[in-house]
């Protein structure tokens, strides 16, 4: 069982790569290439890159809620938070481009207020963090809606829908670029390092993993725990501002994509009530859900079915990790 | 698991006045307060205090039966989606029809006692945590749903309002229905086997296998006992509402709020520990606050804010005194 | 005994899980009114065996005869009809039931479809008392002590009726006295017909109570003698393959240095007038029964549980911790007792266990593998400790007990604290893993730190030790040297008498 051991393990062929490769990585390509046989200029660089933009809401979103799953909480209240950004940015700007920037900030230090409430009534009132973040949801719908008086519509200024609309173009090799795409770069990586490479990420999964012996051993639980809902409501923020750039101003602008990201980490491989999960698997889990949302719409399903579909992937992608662990003892 | 852990903490509790207790106090002294506060004296006779009664019903039912969920350690999130389903369900099959009222409301029974079923087999037999097995479920039956209805379905027929409407002398059916439940559910955790395996289940499942019991089995029927309440509280809802539409589980959160009455009334989240009693108190603290509201003319909208916060708060009572760590 | 009187045998059971071959061929057997013990290091098979035979692993191969006929346990329900009873090393109480309803969870009386409550208290009670222990039986589980609900496991078994009880290292969690009464109950069990299974790692407990011994390593049997042609250190040479002798490190010639430590009238809820000062290079060890205060004085001094009266000065100057986290920064370690809950990230790297303390200091946005994080680093102290794993980026989890406390007392010896308090570093740990850590402890005090050490287990107490204080009731009772003997010990830790060469207190506190 146990053998005196080296560093590192041996290279013991393709199996092991094999089974590096997130789950989720394979899934997508599957649905993918349905989505392709379908519709054969998903194929094409123009293609790619547009699915790519429009699921960068979600990917975000994704690499926001990871902190928290792997910190061994929930955030429910992100898709809140995405509506409330999207009605807030409309109040703010009053449709003049020149409120832009300052309402952005202002959006932003809403999502830096959210998360450190979500934090602290989690670390210091001490309720489990699925029913702090769903009473959060509770609240911000309604704040949106006292704030939009009950029925907002309209668009947000141009200058402020950049980030999700705007595609650069004539770009070489792939011709067109949507800005979306660079945000979800930046925010994948930014993601990726934060969790994976930092000191502060390894507290992360300390505190998911054990969060008393994490304490023992110094760790600062509760600032670490606090950080990660601010970097999941900021992650949050962020997705509305790009949703805002997709379409018109609506009170469910937001609504179930707190379930949809839960669900894409689970599909990349992040574990509920923490310690284990990758944002390479997030951000997989997040293509592989709205590659499956994009092949029912090509199927000419009914819009709702989505729902049934992603219960659907969320339940055997869960089940399958559970069998897998059992057969593994 | 050894219990040495538990230990400093519970042999320094103090016992207290019992949980149902304090929350009927506290309802009591906030109903009473807010009628003489505002003036609204009428609040406080019969037809005042048997209105108030008729607010717990709904939420009453489908958080009698996640009482039995979480006592088994598990939780149910589908039970809004499954409120919206047998409602519709029902007054589709319906359609004001007397004669179609036994065969729908058996279909809707047949049909929660599924879901549960699958519900509880999904987390006993495959493993999937429970939150993602009934979210899932939950996503499930409300993508069919709406996939197949956008609006309100069929209707009911007068026969069938008498559930939500008729009263004995001033006491309304509905709420006596709630009350007998209350009983049933009392029984069945006190005085069965099965109440003492429940308990054993969510207290030590790995304890209870070891002492024999099919813990799979009991969080099986936990999840079907749970299904046919939100299917019950469906067909109180089409009763209520002359008709079901997909959106009627969902606009009443019974999903958090169910689980926060049950955590409120003094249940453990994490199972093995509670009661019916303390989740009818539960009940009655939000059908109160509810009623406060309403007589001082909060308008919806910051009333949604405050019930967020409010649930918040309430569990934030008891989980303040947790010393373990929470995420 | 006679052939006829055999209760349990099992016959070349063997068991694999994916990688490891956890029993081959495995044959035991027990009679009535017989004690048969099984001995063996920590993943030798012997709690593989035990769970085949409950019913929670079916073998590969082989089979079971209760009685002499031919058994096949799916579940533990079917193990439990055959009359095996099985109080695991964990143990499986619901703290928030009674006692009564603890002891006939799953065999619960009814009458007339109702739970027959009345039965079950009276039941319970009838129970306890054959046992002899107060303990009332609508108590609530969770109240107890762990002795107590020892106690009440076993009266579960006997509500079972159990013909063939398992008791997989029973002693563990208990301090001598408590263990004594056990194996009282034991013997009386045995008077009783009943045939028990006995599995520990306390070599004077076997001695004491078993008729027939059965080793066995590596998922193998090696031997199954009576005790009589079994003497400890053969049992202890069949189990790992070294004596006796070099089991306790020695002690250093030189003399203690400076003081580190120096408690004056500390106390909280569970302590008071606590005087104890502790110096370079020493080890301090700390006895005393379940309950004495012996595990809240580690975490007092550490700041987990903060001492709430009396002074406290470290390095010369007074300190006042009120968390873990202000322990490490003025420089204390601690390894705690409960290993799994409390010690382990039983889901990360092994290299991420051992830098958990150094990362919780270090900056948040530092690169989590840079410098003094590197993996090179980690795997150089892993390699130093002797940590056996099949990688250092393997789980944690996936190691035994005596790997994974390496691991966690690595994760302190990478930050070098200049005293290092350790509750029970050996609890559930195999024989050799033991002499290790008790070699580490004497190294880290050799290089001018101060160790306490806060044990059950007397022989490791005196063994290791260089002074030793008594606790009883929240009180340290008194101090004595090593020489003394586990008797010189007892005394004091019961309460009653000095111990024959106790130092006097004062003298050691100049």
């Amino acid at each position: 069982m146990s053998v005196a051991a080296a560093g590192e393990p041996k290279w013991n062929g393709g199996m092991s790569l094999f089974r590096k490769i997130n789950i989720a990585v394979i899934v997508f390509v599957i649905l993918y290439a349905g989505i392709a046989i379908l519709q054969p200029n998903y194929l094409e660089p123009a293609g790619i890159t547009n699915f790519l933009r429009r699921a960068t809401p979600l990917a975000v979103l994704a690499c926001g809620q990871i902190f928290v799953l792997v910190a061994g909480g929930f955030d429910l209240s992100m898709g809140a938070l995405v509506t409330l950004t999207v009605i807030g940015g409309s109040m703010l700007t009053d449709n003049d481009p020149g409120n832009t920037a300052w309402a952005i900030l202002v959006l932003y230090a809403i999502g830096l207020g959210v998360g450190l409430v979500n934090g602290l009534v989690v670390t210091v009132l001490r309720v489990p963090s699925i029913i702090a973040t769903l009473g959060m949801l509770l609240s911000l719908n309604g704040v949106a809606m006292m704030w939009s008086g009950g029925s907002p519509r309209g668009y947000l200024p141009d200058n402020f829908r950049f980030f999700g609309r705007f595609t650069f173009r004539d770009v070489p090799l792939v011709g067109s670029f949507p800005v979306a795409v660079v945000v979800l770069v930046v925010v994948a990586l930014a993601a990726w390092w934060g969790l994976q490479k930092t000191v502060f990420g390894k507290r992360v999964f300390a505190i998911g993993d054990n969060p008393r012996a994490a304490a023992l051993s110094g760790v600062r639980v509760e600032a670490t725990r606090i950080a990660a809902f601010v970097i999941s409501a900021l992650a949050a923020v962020t997705g509305g501002i790009l949703l805002g750039g997709f379409g018109g101003v609506s009170v469910d602008v937001g609504s179930g994509l707190e379930l949809q990201a839960i669900a894409a980490c689970v599909i990349g491989g992040v574990q509920l009530m923490g310690g284990r999960g990758s944002v390479i698997g997030a951000v997989a889990g997040a293509l592989t859900l709205f590659a499956l949302f994009t092949l029912l719409n090509l199927l000419g399903l009914p819009q709702p079915l989505k729902d049934t579909a992603q219960g659907v992937i969320l339940i055997s992608a869960v089940a399958s990790g559970a069998w897998r662990r059992r057969r593994a003892g | 698991m050894t219990l040495a852990d538990t230990l400093p903490a519970s042999r320094r509790t103090r016992r207290s006045l019992p949980v149902p207790l304090l929350l009927f106090l506290a309802s009591a002294v906030l109903y009473v307060g807010a009628a003489l506060y505002t003036g609204q004296l009428n609040q406080l006779g019969a037809s005042g205090l048997v209105g108030l009664a008729q607010r717990m019903v709904g939420l009453g039912i489908v958080a009698l039966g996640q009482t039995f969920v979480i006592l088994a350690g598990s939780i149910d999130l589908s039970v809004a989606n499954l409120i919206s389903v047998s409602a519709v369900l029902a007054s589709f099959v319906m359609q004001g029809d007397p004669a179609m009222i036994a065969p729908a409301v058996l279909l809707v029974l047949v049909v929660s006692a599924a879901v549960g079923f699958v519900n509880g087999g999904v987390v006993a037999k495959l493993g999937v945590n429970p939150l993602i097995a009934t979210l899932g479920v939950g996503l499930i039956l409300q993508g069919l749903l709406s996939a197949s209805f956008n609006n309100f379905a069929g209707s009911v027929p007068e026969a069938f309002q008498g559930l939500a409407y008729g009263t004995i002398g001033i006491i309304p059916w509905s709420v006596l229905a709630l009350l007998a439940l209350a009983i049933i559910g009392a029984l069945l955790l006190r005085s069965t086997r099965f109440g003492a395996h429940l308990y054993a289940t969510g207290g030590n499942m790995d304890g209870a296998r070891l002492a024999g019991i099919r813990t799979d089995r009991i969080t099986i029927l936990a999840h079907v006992i749970c299904s046919l309440m939100a299917g019950l509280t469906g067909l109180y809802l089409a009763s209520r509402l002359r008709s079901g539409a997909p959106w009627v589980g969902r606009d009443g959160v019974y999903d958090l709020e169910s689980i926060a009455v049950v955590v409120i009334g003094g249940t453990l989240l994490s199972g093995g520990r509670g009661g019916v009693w303390g989740t009818l108190a539960g009940v009655l603290l939000f059908a109160t606050l509810d009623a406060v509201f309403n007589m001082l003319g909060v308008p919806a909208f910051p009333k949604q804010v405050m019930r967020g916060a409010i649930v918040i708060l309430a569990v934030a009572a008891y989980a303040i005194r947790n010393k373990g760590p929470v995420a | 005994m006679s052939i006829d009187a055999i209760a349990l045998e099992m016959r070349d059971i063997t068991k694999s899980f994916p990688g490891v071959r956890a029993l081959e061929a495995v044959s035991f057997d027990c009679a009535h009114g017989e004690v048969h013990a099984i001995c063996g290091e920590n993943g030798a098979g012997k709690s593989t065996l035990i769970k085949v035979l409950g019913g929670i692993y079916q073998p590969d191969a082989g089979s079971i005869l209760i009685e002499g006929k031919p058994a096949a346990f799916s579940h533990p329900v079917e193990a439990r009809r055959a009359g095996i009873s099985i109080i695991h090393q964990e143990l499986s109480l619901l703290p928030h039931r009674t006692v009564a309803e603890n002891i006939y969870l799953g065999l619960e009386p009814t009458r007339g479809g109702r739970l027959d409550r009345k039965a079950m208290m009276e039941g319970a009670r009838r129970l306890l008392g054959r046992l002899g222990s107060p303990i009332s039986a609508d108590a609530r589980a969770g109240d107890l002590a762990i002795a107590e609900q020892q106690t009440v496991e076993i009266a579960k078994a006997l509500a079972l009726d159990a013909r063939i009880l398992v008791m997989d290292e029973p002693t563990a969690a208990l301090d001598d006295t408590n263990a004594k009464r056990l194996l009282d109950l034991v013997a009386r069990l045995r008077s009783e017909g009943v045939a028990i299974v006995y599995v520990s790692h306390r070599m004077p407990e076997i001695a004491a109570i078993a008729d027939r011994v059965t080793i066995m390593k590596d998922g193998r049997k090696v031997e199954t003698a009576p005790i009589g042609a079994m003497p400890t250190d053969r049992i202890v040479r069949l189990m790992v393959g070294r004596e006796l002798s070099d089991y306790y490190p020695a002690r250093p010639d030189t003399p203690p240095g400076d003081v580190l430590l120096e408690i004056a009238g500390g106390g909280n809820a569970e302590l008071a007038d606590i005087d104890l000062s502790v110096r370079a290079g020493e080890i301090v060890g700390i006895a005393g029964l379940e309950g004495s205060g012996k595990a809240a004085l580690a975490r007092a001094i550490f700041g987990d549980q903060p001492f709430t009266r009396g002074t406290v000065r470290f390095l010369g100057a007074p300190i006042d911790l009120r968390h873990p986290r202000a322990g490490i920064e003025a420089g204390i370690g601690f390894l705690s007792d409960d290993r799994k809950r409390e010690g382990c990230l039983l889901q990360q790297s092994l290299r991420d266990n051992l830098l958990l303390v150094r990362r919780a200091f270090a900056s948040p946005v530092r690169g989590s593998r840079a410098g003094t994080l590197a993996d090179g680093e980690a795997d150089t102290m892993m390699r130093r400790l002797d940590v056996r794993a099949a990688h250092f980026g393997q789980a944690i989890g996936a190691l035994s007990g005596g790997n994974q406390q390496k691991v966690i007392l690595g994760r302190w010896l990478a930050r070098d604290p200049r005293l290092l308090v350790f509750c029970e570093p050996t609890r559930g740990i195999d024989v050799a893993a033991k002499a290790a850590i008790y070699q580490l402890m004497r190294d880290v005090a050799a290089r001018g730190r101060g160790v306490v050490m806060v044990s059950s287990d007397l022989p490791e107490v005196i063994g290791v030790s260089d002074r030793i204080l008594v606790m009883h009731q929240g009180r340290i009772a008194g101090e004595c040297s090593p020489e003394v003997g586990e008797e010189g010990v007892m005394a004091l830790a019961v309460g009653h008498r000095p111990a024959p060469l106790d130092v006097a207190r004062e003298g050691a506190l100049a």
